[in-house]
C-alpha cells in the first residue's frame, strides 16, 4: 500500500469500509497495519469511524423496540443484579501467613464420635436414601417456586410503579398540551406579528410574546436557555424565563410579562438558574420592529 | 459514566434507561429474535456494570452501539470474532467526531441523516452495520462493482459525518 494519489482514493475507501466494519478478516488486517503507518488514512478512519457508529440508531425505532413487558422483564433482572452486586459486603482478605480462624465451638461440647457401624439391613438404608432424596427435591422445588413468587412480585411491583409513572405523566402532558394549544393560538391569530429568527420566530399576539424553535440543540448538563427582553427606552436587557427543549429539539414559550412595551428579543446558554446580564454570546437578539 | 465507574447503582439505572432501546433495537434488527436481543440487550449492560472502564469517554451512544453490534455479530456468525464478552478497545477516541459536537447529537437526528442519504449510499451502509457482511457480499447482493459499493460506503459516511455536524452546529 503505497501512495500515488490514485492509489490513495480506494485505500481511503476501503478505509471507510474498514470503519464500517465490512472488510473481511484478512483486509481488515491489513488496512489496520497500513493505519498504523499512514496519516492521511487514519485522519480518514477517525473521521468516519465515529459516524459509522451512530449508524446503529438506525434500529431505534419503535419497529424493532422492546415492548413494555420486555423493557420491565429486562430491568428487573438488570436491576436486581446491580442491587445485589452492590449490597455484596467487601471480602475480608486474611494477611499473608495468618492461620485462619477455626470454626466456632461451643466451650465444653462433647465431642463428636463416630456412631458404631451396626448391622442394620440394606432395606433400611435404602428407605433411608429415598427419604433423603424426596426431602432433597421438595426442598429444592420449594425454593425454586419461592424464588419465582420473589420474582413475580418484583416484576408485578415494578410494573405498578411503571404504571403510575405512566398516569403522572400523562396528566403532565395533558396540561403541558393544553398549554401548549393556547400559544399556539396566539402564533396563528390572524393579528400576529412574527419576527423570523435563526430555527423559528418570534410572535407578538394578544399582548404576549412567544418563542417557537425547532431543532435546538440539546445542552449540556448545569445549561439552560435563557431568553432576555429589552424595553423601550431601556439601556441593558433584562432576564426572562429559562427552559430547555424536549427531546426533539422543538421548543414553544410564552415570555411573562406584557409584550406591549418590549422592543427586542435575545436568546441565550446560561448555567441553570440563569442569569441577571448574558454571559454568552446571544444565538439571536431579535427587535420586535 | 463516573458514577457508574464509583458503582452508584442509580447512576447505572439511569444509563439503562437512556440506552436499552438502542442497544435492543441493534440487536433485534440484527438477530430478528427477540429472546436473543433481551439476552444480548442484559449481558451488554451487565458487562458493562461489570467493567465500566471499558469506555474510554467520547460518545457513549456510538461506543454500546458498537458494542451491541459486535456481540450480535458473535451471536449470528455463532463463533467468536473476538474473546465472549470483550469490549472493543479502540472505540471511545476524542479523536472520533468532536466530544462536544457528539453530545448534542440524538437519534432522532442520526436517523434524519440516514434518511437524507441517497438510497444508493443509505442501503449499503446500513447492510453493512445491521447485516454484518462484507463489502464483497454487499456486491454481490445488490448487483453493484465492489469498487462502487466502498466508494459508495465513503461517500454516504462522509455526507452523514457532515450533516450530523452541521445539525449539531
Amino acid at each position: 500500500m503505497n501512495g500515488s494519489s490514485e492509489h490513495d482514493e480506494a485505500l481511503l475507501d476501503s478505509v471507510a469500509a474498514y470503519a464500517l466494519g465490512t472488510l473481511s478478516e484478512a483486509e481488515a488486517r491489513d488496512v489496520a497495519a497500513h493505519i498504523a503507518t499512514c496519516a492521511e488514512c487514519a485522519r480518514e478512519y477517525h473521521d468516519l469511524r465515529g459516524a459509522a457508529d451512530l449508524v446503529g440508531y438506525a434500529a431505534e425505532t419503535p419497529e424493532y423496540a422492546p415492548n413494555e413487558l420486555q423493557s420491565a422483564r429486562m430491568k428487573s433482572a438488570i436491576v436486581r443484579h446491580v442491587r445485589a452486586a452492590s449490597d455484596v459486603p467487601p471480602v475480608t482478605v486474611p494477611a499473608p501467613g495468618s492461620t485462619p480462624a477455626p470454626p466456632p465451638a461451643s466451650p465444653g461440647a462433647p465431642v463428636a464420635t463416630l456412631p458404631v457401624r451396626s448391622r442394620a439391613p440394606w432395606l433400611a438404608y435404602l428407605a433411608a436414601a429415598a427419604c433423603l432424596a424426596v426431602a432433597f427435591l421438595s426442598t429444592f422445588q420449594l425454593s425454586n417456586v419461592r424464588a419465582q413468587h420473589e420474582q413475580d412480585v418484583q416484576q408485578l411491583t415494578l410494573l405498578r410503579a411503571q404504571v403510575d409513572q405512566q398516569e403522572v405523566a400523562a396528566n403532565e402532558a395533558r396540561g403541558h398540551l393544553a398549554l401548549t394549544q393556547s400559544i399556539v393560538a396566539d402564533l396563528l391569530a390572524p393579528g400576529a406579528q412574527r419576527f423570523p429568527v435563526p430555527r423559528g420566530l418570534v410572535a407578538r399576539s394578544n399582548g404576549r410574546i412567544v418563542i417557537a424553535l425547532q431543532h435546538l440543540p440539546a445542552l449540556p448538563k448545569g445549561k439552560v436557555y435563557q431568553a432576555w427582553t429589552l424595553r423601550r427606552g431601556a439601556k441593558a436587557v433584562a432576564p426572562s424565563i429559562t427552559f430547555t427543549p424536549d427531546t426533539s429539539g422543538l421548543l414553544i414559550v410564552e415570555l411573562p410579562g406584557s409584550a406591549t412595551d418590549i422592543a427586542a428579543v435575545a436568546l441565550s446558554v446560561e448555567p441553570t438558574g440563569g442569569s441577571k446580564a448574558p454571559t454568552t454570546t446571544p444565538a439571536f437578539v431579535r427587535p420586535l420592529s | 459514566m463516573a458514577r457508574v465507574r464509583d458503582r452508584d447503582p442509580a447512576a447505572f439505572e439511569s444509563l439503562y434507561d437512556g440506552f436499552h432501546r438502542l442497544v435492543y433495537g441493534i440487536a433485534q434488527r440484527m438477530l430478528d429474535d427477540s429472546m436473543a436481543a433481551e439476552d444480548l440487550t442484559q449481558a451488554v449492560f451487565l458487562k458493562l456494570w461489570a467493567d465500566p472502564d471499558a469506555f474510554h469517554g467520547g460518545n457513549f451512544g456510538a461506543w454500546i452501539a458498537r458494542v451491541a453490534r459486535n456481540r450480535a455479530l458473535d451471536v449470528i456468525r455463532a463463533r467468536s470474532v473476538r474473546p465472549e464478552g470483550e469490549f472493543p478497545i479502540d472505540l471511545g477516541s476524542d479523536d472520533d467526531l468532536d466530544e462536544t459536537v457528539l453530545a448534542k447529537i440524538e437519534g432522532e437526528r442520526v436517523r434524519a441523516a440516514l434518511r437524507a442519504l441517497p438510497d444508493e449510499q443509505r442501503a449499503p451502509i446500513e447492510l453493512g452495520f445491521f447485516g454484518g457482511i462484507t463489502h464483497e457480499e454487499i456486491a454481490r447482493r445488490t448487483g453493484t462493482p465492489l469498487g462502487t459499493v466502498k466508494t459508495r460506503i465513503r461517500s454516504g459516511l462522509r455526507k452523514l459525518r457532515e450533516a450530523l455536524e452541521a445539525s449539531a452546529a
